[in-house]
Formats: structure tokens, sequence, C-alpha cells
């Protein structure tokens, strides 16, 4: 498949306003994503994924480094660039509250340059195709979060463009609003898009994307296809668990076969040093009264985890 | 023609935008208490011949008004509405998005000339002249094509101003005064004239006074000509300054303010 973005040892630093110090936002990204394809970019707060998606839509300079979006450099060529890409903020802004969604769609129509008859078809289909044809021409402060990114999705699609940029599209969703987000996402992979989403979402990621890539400290940690993301965790196998007896549980980590015990989802889970040890572990659980256990593979999240620890969750 | 279609596609935006939240149009309100403060001086003087001015200087002072009320928040709101970015990212430059919002809420405040007007007729029993209507139109649209040419140069300018405020009502009175809104530039003191004449207003204030006493010169379209001219010269530094000021952003990262 054919790169349709490339970038290499992409550099942003950014000063103060003192122009006291400098901070890495991007500190040498080099990055390929291919046609079609759904990319997944992971990291915690302040990791540099929002100023990437930000390079890549033109909005903002990169300091050093180079970046193609369908072979076109996006310094020497940003109209070439912003033709062929679409950008979709989450949250509530980026969008004109007070007029309705068609009216809304027709103006960012016009700003991609397409005719009136082609603006007006176009905005018709996505309107229809996300939901929106019956509240078309409402004012766009009475929409749910879910319809309003879905109207954002309708915004970055007006032009027709062959690159999505996702920036946290789910953020703030309800679980039915966000299923169905996702399920225009697919759409979009099977038409042929490329999609470029980032997410604090594992779960979303694992779903959605052909490809994650872990961004930290502006810098890549992970870039692997999805379904080989359990390398990262050495292959070994898991055991997910329900135990309410404290003794029991204050013996599972101290198994010679088990490597560490995690809370999850309401259990534990138990990471183990070898395959074979799954069996082991499950006969112990059964002997001690613990009904409630299954082998299950390391997750996206598992991946996270290890490689950024808990300092997404500090400022 | 794609610049004209930009154009076209922000007034209609705007023109919605108006329709639900009517707030630039405030000045459509308090005009006709200012139509009462300058026809009372006129009236209460008998001044019969200073009547043409009391009922322009209240049109002229609220459309500028209006003027400086939408360039100092229509670049700041998108901004803060995270819509800014996506502009930027869009195959049009924000420019144009300017000029065609700010042009449709002066036009819509071009109202105010009428309101002026019938507080005149209606409120102090005033006969008002209005000896070229045809040239009095053409005045009226100059006016606020050079006033949206000088709205979007000053929504530049108010980007870079530190105190936006202070600077805005600093454009207020002396603009009043060497734009000749209040009293005709020729009663002003010669010094002040050529300092008047690169403002816009001091021409179409003319214009206008001119085209409703009938006291109007042959060389009226030269005025005419002045007027749009000042205002497309502001127009294209407007352009050329937010142009610029968006190439900076996208170095400094200031675009938005998420």
């Amino acid at each position: 498949m054919p790169a349709v973005v490339e970038i290499r040892e992409l550099v942003r630093t950014y000063r103060t306003r003192r122009k006291a110090e400098e901070t890495v936002a991007l500190g040498g990204v080099t990055l390929t994503v291919d046609d079609s394809e759904v990319l997944g970019l992971l990291g915690p707060n302040g990791a540099g994924k929002t100023t990437l998606v930000k390079i890549l839509s033109t909005v903002l300079l990169p300091t050093s480094g180079t970046a193609r979006v369908l072979g076109k450099d996006l310094v020497s060529a940003p109209q070439t660039v912003r033709e062929n890409v679409g950008v979709v903020f989450g949250g509530e802004r980026g969008l004109y509250p007070r007029i309705s969604a068609r009216q809304n769609l027709a103006f960012w129509a016009a700003l991609y340059r397409l005719d009136r008859r082609t603006a007006q078809n176009r905005c018709s289909e996505l309107l229809e195709r996300m939901g929106l044809a019956d509240r078309a021409d409402e004012p766009v402060e009475t929409f749910s979060r879910g319809m309003k990114q879905r109207l954002h999705l309708a915004r970055g699609l007006i032009h027709g463009p062959r690159i999505l940029f996702l920036d946290e599209p789910t953020t703030g969703m309800d679980p039915v609003a966000a299923r169905d987000f996702r399920a225009l996402v697919r759409e979009l992979r099977q038409e042929g898009r490329t999609v470029f989403l980032t997410t604090h979402d594992m779960a979303e990621a694992e779903a959605l994307c052909d490809r994650v890539t872990l961004i930290d400290h502006g810098r890549l940690v992970l870039d692997e296809p999805t379904r080989h993301i359990g390398r990262y965790l050495d292959a070994r196998e898991c055991v997910d668990f329900t135990c309410d007896d404290p003794a029991v549980l204050a013996q599972v980590p101290e198994l010679a076969f088990v490597e560490s015990v995690e809370p999850r989802d309401g259990g534990h889970r138990a990471l183990l040093r070898e395959p074979a040890d799954v069996a082991r572990l499950l006969v112990w659980l059964i002997e001690r009264g613990v009904l409630s256990a299954r082998r299950s593979e390391p997750t996206l999240e598992d991946v996270y985890l290890r490689l950024i620890g808990t300092r997404a969750m500090s400022v | 023609m794609n610049a004209l279609r930009v154009i076209a596609a922000a007034f209609r935006l705007q023109l919605a935008i108006t329709r639900r939240s009517p707030g630039h149009l405030m000045i459509l309100l308090t005009s006709p208490l200012f139509s009462v403060i300058f026809l009372s001086l006129v009236v209460s003087g008998q001044r019969s011949g200073t009547l043409v001015n009391g009922v322009l200087a209240p049109g002229l002072i609220g459309l500028w008004l209006m003027s400086l009320d939408l360039a100092a928040s229509i670049i700041e709101e998108e901004r803060w509405a995270g819509r800014m970015e996506l502009l930027v990212a869009s195959l049009t430059p924000v420019s144009l998005v300017v000029f065609g919002r700010i042009g449709v809420v002066i036009l819509a405040g071009a109202l105010t000339f009428f309101e002026s007007w019938l507080v005149a007729v209606v409120g102090f029993g005033a006969d008002v002249p209005l000896e070229r209507p045809g040239v009095f139109v053409v005045a009226i649209l100059a006016t606020c094509f050079a006033m949206a040419g000088t709205a979007t140069l000053l929504a530049a300018v108010f980007i870079k101003s530190r105190a936006l405020h202070v600077f805005q009502n600093a454009l207020t009175y002396p603009f009043y005064i060497l734009g000749g809104v209040l009293v005709p530039v020729a009663l002003l003191p010669g010094w002040l004239e050529p300092l008047s004449r690169v403002i816009f207003l001091s021409w179409s204030a003319d214009l206008l006074r001119g085209s409703m006493s009938g006291n109007l010169p042959d060389a009226w379209p030269a005025w005419i000509a002045m007027t749009i001219g000042l205002g497309a010269a502001a127009l294209v530094a407007g352009f050329l300054l937010i142009n610029r000021i968006i190439d900076q952003s996208r170095e400094t990262a200031h675009v938005g303010h998420s």
C-alpha cells in the first residue's frame, strides 16, 4: 500500500511568551501512514498528539523536519494538502451554534470552494448520512453532544478529503453515541479514506485502528499493527479473576509464576511469566474457591500502562 | 470569483447569525438617542442650516461604533470558539471571511441613517432635505464599503493590541472630529485638513451632507472615488496584515486558544 503521510524527523518546539524557555512538543517524529489505514495516535495529555495533528493539517508549522501528505510537502504546498485533508476536533467547539446544521455546512462548503449546486447536494447527503437530516434546519446549540460530533464529522468531510484527522472525537459522548460514531469511522475506512485518530480510549483504538502509535514526550515509543500489540508485553498470558477473599488475593502476587497483579474492571488481572502458567494459576484459584477466572490476552491498555505508566494522570 | 463567493458565504453566515443574535446591531437602539441629542441642539438653536448635520452625525457615529465593536470581537470570537484553526486549515484566507461578516453587519447598520431621519421628521417635525437621492444612495454604499474595509484593517490591528479597549475608545472622538462627522472639515482649523483627508469619513461625510442639502460640487464623483479608494486601501492593508498575523501564528502556535 502506498504511503499517504510521510513524516521524517519532525520537530516542533514552543517558546514561552518571555522567550526564556523552549518546550519540545515533538522531538523528531518519523512515521508513515498507509492508504486506507486507520492509525490510532495515543499518548498522555501533553504528549504531542494534537501538535502532530495540527502540523499535518497545516494549522501549525514544524520547527524542523519534513512531512508530506500525498507526496506534497505541507510547508511549501499547504493549499494542496488542505484540499486533501479534513480535520475534526472533538468537543463542543468549532461550530457556529446559533445557526442551523445546514447553514454551518454550507458555509464550510464555500470555504472549500465547492460550487453552489455541489455544496447543496453534499450538505444534504452528509446530513442524511450522519442521521441529522430531520434536524438539519434547527440551530446547532439545540443538538446533543453526539449530534454535534456527527456534524463536526460532516464538516470535515464536506470537501471529500482522502485523509481525515479525528482529534479525540468521542470525548464526552455517551456510549451509544460513541458506538454510532465509531461505526461511521469504519464506513470511512471502507470507502478508502485514511483516518488519523487521536484518542485516550484504549478500547476505541483497539476496536477501530489497524495500527497504533504511542507518543510520549514528543517521541514515538511504539508503532505497531494493533493485532500485534501484545508483543510488547513479551507475549505473556494473563488471567482475569474476581476474588473476594483478601487473604487469597494477597497470595497471588507472591506466586513464583505470577509476574504482577493489577486491578482491572472490578476484578484483577494477573500477568504470567509463561503461557503454560495459565493452567497452573487457574487450578490454584479454583482450589481456593475462586470460580470467576478466565484466560485473557494483554490489551492495548496493558501496553499503554506498561509503557506510559501512571504519568497520564499527572499534569 | 472564488473570493467573491467566499465573501458572499461569509455574508450569508453573518446574516443568519445576526438574525438569531442581533447583539452587534444594538447600535440601532442607541442611535436614535444620539439623534435626539443632536437634533435638540440644532432645533433649539433654530439653526436650520445644520439640520443635515444633526441627521447625519448619529448615523455615521453609529456605523463607526459598530465597526469598532465588530473589529474588536470578530477574530477573537473565532479563536475562543475553536473555529480559527479550522478556518486556517481551509482553502480560504481568513481575511475574506472577516470582511464578508463585517460587511453584512455594517450594511444592516446603515439603517441608523433612516432612524435618524425618522427621529427628525416624526420627533421634531423637521423638514429634512434630500436634494440628490441618487448620489445619497451611492454615498451610503460607498461609506459602508469603506467602513467595512477600515473595520477589516482595525480587526487586524486589534489582534496585535495589548490594550484593546483603551485603543478602541481612543478611536472614537478623534475620528468624529477629523472625519468631519460632527462638523464639516471646512470648519476645522486649516492645519487639520491634510490629516482629515486621509480619513475616508471626511469625504463620505461631506458627500452625504452635499447630497442632502444640494450643495454638491461638480467634482463629487471624485469624492466617491476617494471614499472607495481609501476604504479599498484599508481593506488591502487589512487583508495583508491578517494574512501575515495568521502566518506568524502558525509559527508561534497562537492560532487558537486551545
